[in-house]
């Protein structure tokens, strides 16, 4: 039985469920009925019950496509910071990809502290250490373009579904973007459409539960295009 | 002030409430910028502010736990939060309740899904009028479920005691010092499970069943400004 509509705003505590359900992310269960932990929305898909948090830390998980800053060099690769609790560990052999003696490379010639990168997430074990890996298509270096950080839970919002916001943000906004599941984006163009897609991020955040987003963010960058 | 020669006239307190009425109560959560989760509370004359930040990094980080997240709380008073200025930093006193306050909202918490981390509640008294913990408390849960940190249930608290002889909830400056007793209960309402039961004075057993049964029956209220609150900052979203 359940005891909420499907996207409802539901908080810590609150039951969702009795009996027999398939628990995600975001809920628990004790006994038979099913709990939210935290403040979000739910998503009910068949006897799968999970809430979509509107506000957390960003937990790395295999896979994930990041942007890192480095923050420190040691002779084995580099410490980054990926926008968590949790620092990562980004080791030569996997930025390189291929087998290196250690102190043989000079790491500095390849990142050097605050250089910022896109990595993906090799490995997170129960402790939460994290190994990234670059050296593949699409992963390395980043040059130029504008650093923003959003809350990592709206990101699925600024994808939109089948990446139908991005679309929205590259062709009105008249920008590049990359968007990483840490919450960070990076965003290549004029100035003035940077700015102009650094607010439309903005409003996708504050308004990232509600319906029709898609159609006024475009809107919004279309009222705009024209002044810049 | 000077003491008043009833606490309780016709059945009414100082203020004009009935002994088993709460304050009014204002709870606004996110009410931070630059926190991952913030709430501010009035209760009656309290004004309390909480604020949480993390799951993040711990330093020092020999104090970091391998297996969970370790939950720091501190909790202290403006320095113009009371009437004589009191002097500002921890002392004996906030250091006894940021102790009390973080095992009355551990229990609540999913620790072990961050381990290595450190969560920190800053509870923040700017006017104090009796019951500043069990503010801080409310204050710090609503902060905590706004930080998107999962918890079991959010912590409801309030306190309870006895004046002129009557049994009455939340207490304010004049009751606490004048009255007999004062007991501060927090608890996870959902499962009536308590978190923090201390007292201040004497109960008899009977009384002291009364009195913990009308914690619980005002806690259900707070739980419900607190749910309201949370439901609140986002319910106005989509206009602008």
């Amino acid at each position: 039985m359940i005891m909420v509509e499907n996207r409802e705003l539901v908080v810590p505590g609150q039951q969702l469920a009795e009996g027999d359900y398939l628990v995600s992310d975001g809920v628990f269960r004790e006994g038979k009925r099913i709990f939210s932990t935290v403040v979000g929305l739910v998503d009910i898909k068949g006897r799968r019950i999970r809430v979509i948090p509107l506000q957390g830390p960003y937990v790395p998980k295999e896979g994930d496509l990041v942007i890192g800053v480095i923050v420190d060099v040691h002779p084995l690769g580099w410490i980054v910071d990926i926008n968590s609790p949790y620092l990562a560990n980004l080791l030569v052999q996997d930025y390189l990809q291929r087998k290196v003696t250690p102190g043989r490379e000079n790491l500095k010639r390849f990142l050097q502290v605050k250089d910022v990168v896109v990595l993906r997430v090799k490995r997170v074990d129960e402790k939460k250490q994290v190994l990234l890996e670059g050296g593949k298509p699409g992963l390395g270096k980043l040059k130029g373009g504008k650093l923003v950080e959003i809350s990592p839970m709206k990101i699925p919002r600024v994808l939109g579904k089948k990446g139908s916001m991005l679309s929205v943000l590259q062709k009105s906004g008249r920008c590049r973007l990359l968007v990483a599941n840490n919450g960070r984006i990076m965003i290549w163009g004029s100035d003035g459409d940077v700015a102009r897609v650094t607010d439309a991020l903005k409003k996708i955040e504050r308004e990232a539960h509600t319906t029709g987003l898609t159609d006024r963010i475009k809107l919004m960058l279309e009222e705009t295009k024209e002044v810049n | 002030m000077e003491k008043p020669e009833q606490l309780i006239v016709d059945g009414k307190r100082l203020d004009g409430r009935a002994p088993e009425e709460l304050r009014p109560i204002k709870i606004v959560a996110g009410a931070l910028g630059r926190a991952d989760g913030s709430a501010y509370i009035e209760m009656g004359n309290n004004k309390v502010i909480a604020a949480v930040y993390g799951p993040r990094e711990m330093h020092p980080r020999h104090e970091a736990q391998p297996d969970f997240a370790v939950l720091r709380c501190r909790y202290t008073m403006a320095p113009f939060s009371v009437e004589e200025r009191k002097r500002p930093g921890p002392d004996r006193r906030s250091i006894e309740i940021s102790k009390v306050i973080r095992e009355a909202l551990q229990p609540a918490l999913f620790l072990e899904l961050y381990p290595r981390a450190v969560i920190d509640v800053f509870i923040e008294v700017l006017q104090a009028d009796a019951g500043t913990r069990t503010a801080g408390i409310n204050a710090a849960a609503v902060a905590l479920a706004d930080a998107g940190i999962p918890m079991r249930d959010l912590v409801s608290a309030v306190a309870v005691g006895k004046v002129d002889n009557t049994i009455v909830i939340d207490l304010m400056k004049a009751e606490d010092q004048w009255g007999t007793t004062d007991m501060p209960v927090a608890m996870m309402p959902r499962k009536k499970a308590i978190t923090l039961l201390q007292m201040d004075g004497h109960f008899t057993e009977e009384e002291f069943k009364r009195a913990l049964d009308l914690a619980m029956r005002g806690c259900e209220q707070i739980y419900e400004a607190q749910r309201r609150a949370l439901k609140e900052k986002y319910a106005v979203g989509g206009t602008e």
